[in-house]
C-alpha cells in the first residue's frame, strides 16, 4: 500500500473540508447566535491537519491502486465523521462519544441523533448539521456511483461501464473527478428546487434550505425535534416524498436522463420500476391495515402517514410525521424489513439496494428452477443483460455479511444493556442509515449508553461503505504486502 | 407427474404408520391405564385408510421420478403430522383441539420438541410414551431423508454428498438405494438410542424415563414426559449423558457409519464440518458460563457451568431439553443461544438450523470474496478439507441461505399480523423453524397461550425447516405443475 499517497489525498480532502465552515460562520453572524468563533477554530483545526498531512507529501505519486483506493475510502469517512464533531464539541459541550456519534450521523447520512431540544439551538448548529449531510450525500454519490463500481463491492462492478468507460488499468483518480462533477450538478439541482419549493410552501428560508439539505440526501435530519411533522402541512410532506424519492434514484440514471435528454430511461431500468413499485405497494398495504386497526381517523390520514414513512423510510432518509414503532401489529417490521431493502445503488440511500435483493430474488427463483430440471444452464438476467456469476457471488457474499454483521451487532447491543427490540431497532436504524428505531431508539438515542453509541457509530460507518470496504481492511491478507 | 404411485406409496408408508399405536397400548396395559381406545381407534383408521389407499394401486409399477420425489416427501410429512395427531385428539386426558393435537404431532415428527401441554406429569404414560415415540420416528424418517432424498433432489446444495452415497446416480430413479443406506443408518440410530437409555438407566431413571428421554435424546427432539424436562432429575450425571448423546446425534450420520465401519475415529477429526460444530458448540458455551458467572446468576460457579454447558449444546444442536429457564436469562444469553441455533446440527443428522456445513461454505465464500476484492483478477477456489468445490453446490448454498432468512421474515410478518409481541414472534418462529423447540417472552416455557392461526403457521415453519425450505417452496412454483 502506499501510505504516502492515501494521506497526501486525505490532506487535500481535509483542507477542501476546511472550506466547509463558512457557511456556518455567515449563519451565525447573520444571527447572531455568538457561535462563530466555534466554526473559525474548527476550520483552523482542519485546515492545519490538512496542510500537515498535505505539505511533506505533495509531491508523492498521485496514482492510487485498488487497495490505496479501500484505505481512502475508509479513512474519508471515519476522519471527516470525528473532525465534523468539533462545532458540536466547542458549542454545545458535548460529550466526544455524543458529538461524534451526531456527526458520524450526520456524515454517514443516516439521521440518528443524541441531541434532544433541536428548536432551541443556536441557528448556526443546526445550520451545521444539515450542511454534513448534505455533504455527507455528495460524498456518497461519488462513491457509490465511481468508487464502489470500480473496486467491485458487493456486486457493484455491475455498473463499472457506466461510470464513464470500462476500466483497464487500476488507476483511481482521474475519472472520478470528472463523473463526480456531472453527478454534483444534478445534486445541486435538486436540492435548490426543493429548497426553493419548500419555501413556497410555507417554510422559512433557514428550514427550507437545511430541510432540503437534509432530504435530497436522505438523511433525516431536521431543524425541529418533530421533525417534518413540525410543520402538519400535507403539501410540505407530499414536496419531502418526491424529493426523497428522487433522492433514492440512482444518480446514473438522472444523469442518463437529465444530461442526454432521455426521460424514458427512468422507465425502461428495471431497478427503478420495482423501487417504485415497492414504495407504492408498501403505502397502500400499510394505509389499509392502519385504517383497519383504526389508529388514525379516517382513511385520509391513514394514507398520508403511510406514504409519508414508507418513502421515508424505504429511502433510508428517516424523516418522522409519526413514529412508526408504535403503529400496531406486524407494521413496525415491516416498514424495518423495508428499510433493509433501501433505495437504489448509486443513490444517497442506505440498505442493501433494492438491485441486489431483485438479484437475490432471481437467483432463488433459478434456485428452484434448477430443482426441478437439474441439468439445465440458466442466467440471471437484469433487464436484458446477463448478470456475470461474479457478480451474483459477489451479491451473495455482501447478503451474508450484512446479516452476519446485524446479528453480531444486535448481540453487542443487547450485552451493552439493551432489549432486544430496542438493540435490533438500532442496528436496522444505524447500519441502514435509517436514524429512528424502534423501543428505546424510536425517537433518538439520547438514552442509550455510550457502548452502544460507538457501536452505532461503527454501523453506520459500515453501512454506508457497504461493509466490505470496511471490513476488509481489518483483515490479514489486506496488509500482507 | 405420477399420482397412482404417489398415492400407493403414501397408502404404504400409513398401514406402516398405524402399527405403531401399538407400542403405546401395551405401556398404557402395563401401567394399567382405563383408556386405551384412542390409540385402537387411530390404529383402526389409519390401518384402513392405508390399506384403502394401496389395495386399488398395488398393482401400480412405475419408477418415481425427480418431481415425484418432491411431491412424496411433502406428503409424507404432512401425511404423517396429521395422522400422528389422531390419538392426542381422540384421547380424552388430554382434551385438546384439532389445531393444538396437529401441532403437538408435527413438533413431534419434525423433532422440534415445542409443545403445548402443561401438566405433563400428570397425563396418562401411553400419551407421554406416544409423544416421545413420535419424536423418534421422526428421527428415523429424517435420516433417510437427510442421507438419502435430499441429495438426490439437489436441495440446498447437498448434492455436495451425492458422490459420497454409493450406488449409481446418473438416473432419476429413486427408489433402489434408499433401503440399503437407510437400513445401515437405521442401525446405527437403534443402538445409539440402546446405549443411551442404558446409561440414563444406570444413572437414576426408571426404564420408562430412560427410553422415553433417549428416544428424544438421540433425535435431537426435546420433548420430556416432564414439565421440568431434564431439569426434573437435578442429576449432572444424567445433564452429561444428554449433552454426550446430543453432541453424537448432531453430527453427520455417514461419519459415523464410517467410523464403525473401519472401527477408528479418525473420520471424524479429518472431518472440517465436525471440527467446526465443535468449534461453534465449544464458542458459544464458553461464552454463556462466562457470562452466567460474571452476572452471578447462580450461586456457585458449578451450577452455571453445568447449566451453561447443557443449554449451549440443547439449543446450539437445537434438542431443546432444558435444565434451567434460559429464556430467564440475561441481557443478550437467550439471544445468543437462539441465533446458534440457526447454525443447527450438522448436514445428515436429525439437528435442525441452517446446517454446520452451510455456515462454513457461507463464510468461506465470504472470505474468497473479500480476497477477490484486494486480488481482482486472482481464481480462488472454495474448499471444503482438500476438495474444491463447484460453483453450482455454493449457489446452491447462497440460495437456500436466503430462502431461509425470507422464508423467517414472512412467517415472522404473519405472527406478528395474528397479534404476537415481537420477542415472542421472532422467537416463536426461530424456535419452530430451527426445529429447536422452547422459544422466548410468551412461548418461552410452552406454546398454549398462541392463537390459532400462528399454531398453524408454526407448523409451517416447522415443515418448511425440516424438508429445508426448497422442498416445500419447489411445490409453490407454477413451473413445477406445468407438463
Amino acid at each position: 500500500m502506499s501510505w504516502r499517497g492515501v494521506l497526501r489525498i486525505l490532506g487535500i480532502l481535509l483542507m477542501i473540508f476546511s472550506g466547509t465552515v463558512l457557511p456556518p460562520i455567515l449563519v451565525s453572524i447573520g444571527y447572531a447566535d455568538g457561535q462563530h468563533w466555534h466554526f473559525v477554530y474548527t476550520g483552523l483545526v482542519i485546515l492545519a491537519l490538512g496542510i500537515a498531512l498535505w505539505l511533506p507529501l505533495r509531491k508523492a505519486d498521485a496514482d492510487l491502486k485498488i487497495r490505496d483506493g479501500f484505505m481512502v475510502v475508509a479513512l474519508f469517512w471515519s476522519v471527516l465523521g470525528v473532525l465534523g464533531s468539533l462545532p458540536f464539541l466547542f458549542g454545545l459541550h458535548l460529550s466526544f462519544t455524543d458529538a461524534v456519534f451526531e456527526a458520524v450521523s450526520g456524515f454517514t447520512t443516516t439521521g440518528a441523533t443524541a441531541i434532544v431540544g433541536l428548536d432551541r439551538l443556536p441557528p448556526s448548529i443546526p445550520y451545521h448539521r444539515q450542511q454534513l449531510q448534505w455533504l455527507g450525500g455528495m460524498g456518497v454519490i461519488v462513491l457509490a456511483v465511481a468508487i464502489l463500481p470500480m473496486l467491485g463491492v458487493g456486486g457493484m462492478q455491475l455498473y463499472r461501464a457506466e461510470a464513464s468507460g470500462v476500466t483497464k488499468d487500476e488507476k483511481l483518480t482521474p475519472r472520478i473527478t470528472q463523473t463526480a462533477r456531472a453527478l454534483w450538478t444534478i445534486y445541486l439541482g435538486l436540492t435548490l428546487i426543493c429548497a426553493l419549493a419548500y419555501w413556497i410552501a410555507g417554510m422559512s428560508l433557514f428550514d427550507a434550505i437545511g430541510h432540503a439539505y437534509s432530504t435530497v440526501a436522505t438523511g433525516g435530519y431536521s431543524t425541529h425535534d418533530a421533525s417534518i411533522g413540525h410543520y402538519d402541512s400535507p403539501l410540505i410532506e407530499g414536496i419531502a416524498i418526491v424529493f426523497m424519492l428522487l433522492g433514492g434514484i440512482n444518480f446514473a440514471l438522472h444523469f442518463t436522463a437529465w444530461h442526454r435528454r432521455r426521460p424514458w430511461a427512468y422507465l425502461r431500468d428495471p431497478e427503478f420500476r420495482v423501487y417504485l413499485l415497492l414504495a407504492v405497494g408498501s403505502s397502500l398495504a400499510i394505509a389499509a391495515v392502519l385504517t383497519l386497526e383504526s389508529t388514525y381517523a379516517s382513511a385520509g390520514p391513514s394514507l398520508r402517514h403511510a406514504t409519508f414513512q414508507v418513502v421515508s423510510i424505504l429511502t433510508s432518509t428517516g424523516f418522522g410525521t409519526a413514529i412508526f414503532a408504535e403503529w400496531p401489529l406486524f407494521v413496525p417490521l415491516l416498514l424495518a424489513v423495508l428499510s433493509f431493502i433501501g433505495g437504489c445503488a448509486g443513490s444517497t440511500a442506505g440498505g442493501m439496494k433494492v438491485v441486489r435483493v431483485m438479484l437475490l430474488f432471481k437467483q432463488g427463483e433459478r434456485q428452484t428452477v434448477t430443482l426441478l430440471h437439474p441439468r439445465s444452464v440458466r442466467f440471471v438476467k437484469l433487464g436484458r443483460r446477463r448478470v456475470p456469476e461474479e457478480v451474483m457471488q459477489s451479491v451473495w457474499g455482501f447478503f451474508s455479511l450484512y446479516m452476519l454483521s446485524v446479528v453480531v451487532l444486535t448481540i453487542g447491543m443487547m450485552a451493552a444493556g439493551l432489549d432486544l427490540e430496542s438493540a435490533f431497532g438500532a442496528v436496522v436504524a444505524t447500519i441502514n442509515l435509517l436514524g429512528p428505531g424502534l423501543g428505546e431508539v424510536a425517537g433518538n438515542f439520547a438514552t442509550v449508553n455510550d457502548a452502544v453509541k460507538w457501536m452505532g457509530v461503527f454501523a453506520m460507518l459500515l453501512g454506508r461503505l457497504e461493509v466490505f470496504t470496511l471490513l476488509v481492511i481489518f483483515t490479514v491478507t489486506f496488509w500482507r504486502p | 407427474m405420477q399420482a397412482g404411485i404417489i398415492l400407493k406409496i403414501l397408502g404404504i408408508l400409513l398401514t406402516i404408520f398405524s402399527t405403531t399405536m401399538l407400542p403405546p397400548v401395551l405401556v398404557g396395559w402395563l401401567y394399567g391405564e382405563a383408556s386405551l381406545l384412542p390409540f385402537l381407534n387411530a390404529f383402526a383408521i389409519l390401518l384402513s385408510v392405508g390399506l384403502l389407499l394401496w389395495m386399488p394401486l398395488r398393482c401400480v409399477r412405475r419408477e418415481l421420478r425427480l418431481k415425484d420425489g418432491f411431491v412424496v416427501v411433502f406428503l409424507f410429512w404432512v401425511g404423517l403430522g396429521l395422522s400422528g395427531a389422531l390419538p392426542l385428539y381422540l384421547s380424552p386426558e388430554p382434551s385438546i383441539s384439532v389445531t393444538d393435537a396437529v401441532f403437538e404431532s408435527m413438533s413431534g415428527l419434525t423433532t422440534t420438541g415445542a409443545t403445548l401441554l402443561v401438566g405433563l406429569d400428570e397425563l396418562p404414560k401411553s400419551i407421554l410414551f406416544y409423544r416421545q415415540q413420535l419424536q423418534w420416528l421422526g428421527g428415523m424418517g429424517i435420516i433417510v431423508l437427510a442421507v438419502a432424498i435430499l441429495p438426490m433432489l439437489g436441495v440446498g446444495g447437498m448434492q455436495l454428498y451425492r458422490a459420497e452415497t454409493p450406488g449409481p446416480v446418473k438416473d432419476n430413479k429413486l427408489t433402489p438405494r434408499i433401503a440399503e443406506t437407510a437400513k445401515a443408518l437405521w442401525y446405527i440410530y437403534l443402538g445409539l438410542t440402546v446405549a443411551c437409555a442404558t446409561a440414563y438407566w444406570m444413572a437414576g431413571m426408571n426404564t420408562f424415563d430412560a427410553i422415553s428421554h433417549s428416544f428424544a435424546t438421540v433425535s435431537l427432539g426435546g420433548f420430556s414426559p416432564y414439565d421440568a424436562s431434564i431439569g426434573h432429575f437435578e442429576s449432572p450425571l444424567i445433564e452429561v449423558i444428554a449433552v454426550v448423546f446430543i453432541l453424537i446425534g448432531g453430527v453427520n450420520f455417514s461419519l459415523h457409519f464410517l467410523s464403525w465401519r473401519s472401527l477408528s475415529l479418525a473420520h471424524y477429526l479429518k472431518d472440517a464440518e465436525f471440527r467446526a460444530y465443535l468449534l461453534v458448540l465449544g464458542t458459544v458455551a464458553t461464552i454463556t458460563v462466562a457470562y452466567l458467572t460474571l452476572t452471578s446468576i447462580y450461586d456457585d460457579f458449578w451450577t452455571a457451568l453445568h447449566n451453561g454447558i447443557f443449554q449451549a449444546v440443547s439449543v446450539g444442536t437445537t434438542a431443546g431439553f432444558t435444565t434451567a429457564s434460559f429464556h430467564e436469562w440475561p441481557g443478550f444469553l437467550p439471544v445468543l443461544l437462539l441465533f446458534a441455533s440457526f447454525i443447527g446440527g450438522c448436514a445428515f443428522s436429525t439437528g435442525g438450523g441452517i446446517k454446520v456445513i452451510r455456515v462454513l461454505l457461507l463464510f468461506k465464500q465470504g472470505s474468497r470474496e473479500v480476497m477477490r476484492l484486494i486480488h481482482p483478477s486472482a481464481q480462488i477456489a472454495v474448499k471444503i478439507g482438500r476438495k474444491p468445490l463447484q460453483d453450482r453446490v455454493i449457489d446452491a448454498v447462497w440460495g437456500f441461505f436466503s430462502a431461509y432468512v425470507a422464508t423467517f421474515a414472512v412467517i415472522m410478518l404473519a405472527l406478528l399480523a395474528s397479534g404476537l409481541d415481537q420477542i415472542s414472534a421472532f422467537s416463536a418462529v426461530a424456535a419452530c423453524m430451527n426445529n429447536l423447540g422452547p422459544g422466548l417472552g410468551q412461548v418461552g416455557a410452552n406454546y398454549a397461550d398462541v392463537n390459532d392461526f400462528a399454531k398453524w403457521m408454526l407448523c409451517l415453519a416447522m415443515l418448511m425447516g425440516r424438508l429445508e425450505i426448497f422442498t416445500v417452496l419447489v411445490l409453490l412454483t407454477p413451473a413445477f405443475w406445468r407438463r
